[in-house]
């Protein structure tokens, strides 16, 4: 399909500064371009411009991009919108700094979703001649070294889940369901490549973002990155522990304006042939935290 | 130093300086309902029964409006008592814990 994976992030921020810290400093990321009131961070092993943008003034998702595969599939995918019945219009490049024309595309949900294909290529700090397996000059904090997925809410989530299939291509990979029927859906993970999920979306208000992770390489990074948030006081949701859903490895935890993020590890790996997994709701605190079976009713309603 | 008095369980802590409410009670050995600790999420809003807090850092509209302000609540992670305030913490109770508060800035590494 012609959807690649989650490109970028942009979020709003109560404190600008802070932000940045946070973000530069503890998750690691490098500082790529300034606005008077953004900043735009890259991961360490990611090619392209940036993928987490902070802009200054409230919380919660500003809008997020999917990197598609050519300029010619934004035209299938604006039809394919088009026929869903939701509505997207063309954006230009400079529009985003770094990113090229693209789709953007109001969700059934009411979240902007874009879509692009071109994006100012930046390179990875180890380059791609040789390389080592990580920056031997280069890491800070955590060093997360790629954007991973988002997690975001919905009113209708069945809706939401036919639309990135029908529309964007997506697959559910697991799914959360309410009572008999399998169409009272709670939730849904879902993917565009063969990761766990590239999206993934709960039952809730429109419009809000849950969490949007950054992938680390294992159980051991994990725990190391839970002694950098110890080291600077970042406040957890909970984690380390593992997920049911997905398999990941996990640790939840808040940005400084109270957005939340993840460090995620493993998962299995999925394609076009993958079938769907089944949650039921007696089992979701496990799908949640598969260590703790048990998970604050807040888990699931605090969003920005 | 201002008395933060939480109801109904009438826990009467401390308020340092320029710690907020959440932070006072940790320090004290309490948890209060709260999540994020931010000011992003709301879940530690509360009514402020007494008293004036202060908020040294910038909210979110959103997450605490000026309506729900003069309605008398207040987001505790985020707020500084002024002087002696009253909170309601409703059905939630507070719960006992043991805190680590953040860790003071390490001294410099002695010079040989």
């Amino acid at each position: 399909m012609s959807v690649i994976r989650l490109g970028y992030v942009h979020i709003r921020v109560t404190d600008l500064a802070r932000a940045r810290a946070h973000y530069a400093d503890t998750l690691g990321m490098d500082v790529v371009a300034e606005e008077a009131n953004r900043v735009y961070l890259k991961s360490w092993d990611e090619d392209d411009h940036h993928s987490v943008v902070l802009e200054e003034g409230g919380v919660g998702l500003v809008k997020f991009g999917y990197k598609v595969t050519g300029a010619d599939s934004l035209a299938d995918l604006e039809n394919r919108v088009a026929a869903f019945g939701a509505t997207s219009v063309r954006m230009s490049k400079g529009d985003n700094v770094g990113i090229g024309d693209g789709l953007r595309v109001t969700l059934p949900s009411e979240h902007t979703l874009e879509l692009y294909a071109d994006v100012e290529y930046l390179g990875t700090k180890v380059g791609k001649l040789n390389p080592d397996p990580w920056p031997r000059d280069g890491i800070r904090g955590i060093g997360v070294p790629r954007i991973n997925h988002a997690l975001i809410t919905a009113e209708d989530p069945a809706q939401l889940e036919r639309f990135f299939e029908l529309a964007l291509g997506f697959r559910p990979a697991e799914r959360l369901v309410g009572g008999d029927e399998p169409d009272d859906l709670v939730g849904s993970w879902m993917f565009c490549g063969e990761n766990p999920h590239d999206i993934a979306f709960v039952k809730g208000p429109n419009g809000k973002l849950h969490h949007f992770a950054h992938q680390i390489d294992d159980w051991s990074a994990l725990l190391r990155a839970g002694d950098v948030m110890s080291m600077d006081d970042v406040p957890i949701d909970f984690g380390p522990t593992r997920h049911g859903i997905t398999r990941g490895g996990t640790i939840y935890f808040f940005d400084p304006s109270g957005n939340r993020n993840e460090v995620f590890s493993g998962g299995y790996r999925t394609g076009p042939d993958f079938r769907p997994i089944t949650w039921t709701m007696d089992q979701a605190a496990r799908g949640v935290n598969y260590t703790h079976r048990e998970i604050d009713q807040e888990f699931l309603s605090v969003v920005t | 130093m201002p008395i933060i008095t939480v109801h109904p369980a009438a826990v009467r802590v401390v308020a340092p300086p320029g710690r907020t409410i959440v932070e006072s009670l940790r320090l004290a050995g309490w948890r209060s309902r709260y999540a994020c600790r931010r000011g992003g999420c709301g879940t530690c809003k509360a009514p402020l029964l007494r008293g004036r807090v202060t908020y040294e850092q910038p909210l979110a509209e959103s997450v605490l409006t000026a309506a729900e302000r003069s309605a008398g609540l207040c987001l505790p992670c985020r707020a500084v008592p002024v002087d002696d305030i009253v909170i309601a913490q409703g059905e939630h109770s507070l719960r006992p814990i043991l805190a680590s508060s953040p860790c003071p800035p390490r001294p410099p590494f002695p010079e040989e």
